[in-house]
């Protein structure tokens, strides 16, 4: 995956002199290891400081809707649907974007890692699918395929679904996943049961909104958390409420998260937000055969409706 | 708790519904007076919030009806 | 997510279906009295939570 970052830069540089595009959104490295942070390249100067290995795992998409210049940007797999789902949703056109596709082998979960050291890591390298990571006085080189995120490690769509370059050659996808196994550990248990599971899960929210904000669908002008008159959501810590949060927001994201895990990757208290969202991306599929963002040509469940929808819930 | 009362909040459509609820009315049936009506344009305008913010204020049940 | 299933219930009933509607208020009062009151997802007022914890 390290060796993308000559072909991104050529790619990127080529673009911005030949005036193809405004800017490209790329990845830089982050002050601390593991935290690659968004580039805004204007110049070829700036092209410089990409990076790309297994830090990228924000979701670049996000930093799209509603912009007016021409857009270079780097897309994996999961931002590549993301894109779509954006162009679906009018918020930005195809034509204003080059899309600079590089197949993705999965990113790493820096909270796997950081959990496995009580110090501090200072620098973390890879190398042929092995992470080394470096601490004060500790050395410790781990299985890169261990401490993936785990989206990554069930995503069945690491390339690119749409691109006009292509950075390396496309990778094999995996095959014979099973994607919903949490989901259906969490199906089978009674409401008390589901009730608990929640509230264990949900203890931690502080309610900072980073997933909100990391997410590439959410970009109402006004979430409904903000809303005052009627106010839907109280803004307190209060666990009805925290819970109205995460249960709404995944509601919002039904039939068009792409489970590109940008949530999970965002919270500070280490919440498995992906709990909401991923049941309902099950539900679309299994009900609706839907999978978010991978055709610029069909329109999403929730927008459309057809004679063969199920509706056995109805009366 | 025997005489516990359950509220049931429920949203009907204005014009499929609420027509039925009107007309049940009109021919003097009986139903039970548990349910709070409130009536909405269409059931297009039900939205998760109105189910949620109704259970937050402590109904028992929660019925959408087009 | 903990809600009993029930609790919310949807129904598809024309203008005309006044006993249909009738039906369907029975029904539905009658599976939630099953239920029994609602006790997840009730945002208490704060003094109640307070007097809880003390």
């Amino acid at each position: 995956m390290l060796e993308y970052i000559d072909k991104i830069k050529e790619i990127s540089t080529r673009l911005l002199t030949e005036k193809k595009v405004d800017i490209i959104i790329g990845f830089r490295k982050g002050t601390l290891p593991m935290s690659n942070e968004p580039c805004f390249a204007k110049n070829a100067e700036d092209i410089k400081s990409f990076v790309w290995d297994s830090n990228c795992g924000i979701n670049l998409a996000n930093y799209l809707p509603n912009r007016k210049e021409k857009i270079g940007i780097i897309a994996k797999g999961c931002d590549s649907r993301n894109i779509v789902t954006h162009i679906i949703e009018n918020k930005i056109k195809r034509d204003q974007l080059v899309i600079i596709g590089v197949p993705c082998k999965g990113m790493i979960d820096r909270k796997k890692i950081s959990d496995m050291f009580e110090k501090e890591i200072t620098e973390v390298t890879e190398k042929q699918g092995k992470i080394t990571v470096k601490g004060n006085g500790v050395e410790k080189t781990i299985e890169k395929s261990k401490v993936l995120q785990e989206n990554c490690a069930i995503c069945i769509h690491r390339n690119p679904v749409i691109y006009d370059e292509l950075a390396a050659e496309k990778v094999e996808e995996q095959k014979n996943v099973d994607r919903y196994e949490d989901v259906r550990k969490v199906e089978a248990m009674t409401p008390e049961d589901k009730w608990k599971y929640f509230d264990n899960l949900l203890e931690n929210c502080i309610r900072c909104y980073a997933c909100r904000n990391a997410c590439p669908l959410c970009y109402c002008p006004t979430c409904f958390v903000d809303e005052a008159k009627p106010q839907w959501v109280g803004k307190s810590q209060d666990p009805t409420d925290t819970r109205t949060f995460h249960f709404l927001r995944a509601f919002h994201c039904a039939g068009r998260c792409t489970d590109c895990g940008a949530c999970v990757r965002a919270c500070p208290m280490g919440i498995n937000v992906r709990a909401f969202t991923k049941k309902l991306e099950k539900d679309c599929f299994e009900l609706f055969n839907w999978e978010a963002g991978l055709s610029m040509d069909e329109r999403p469940p929730l927008d459309t409706f057809k004679p063969t929808d199920p509706d056995e819930f109805i009366k | 708790m025997s005489d516990w009362e359950p509220k049931i909040i429920s949203f009907l459509c204005s014009w499929c519904s609420y027509g039925a609820a009107d007309l049940a009315g009109v021919s003097r049936m009986e139903y039970p007076p548990n349910i709070r009506v409130i009536r909405i344009p269409c059931t297009g305008r039900m939205s998760p919030k109105f189910a949620l913010a109704a259970l937050r204020e402590g109904v028992d049940g929660v019925w959408v009806s087009g | 997510m903990g809600i009993e299933p029930g609790r919310i219930q949807f129904s598809w009933i024309s203008s005309a279906e006044s006993t249909k509607f009738v039906q369907v208020v029975n029904e539905v009062t009658k599976t939630i009295k099953a239920l029994g009151p609602n006790k997840n997802f009730v945002k208490r007022p704060v003094a109640e939570t307070v007097s809880k914890v003390a």
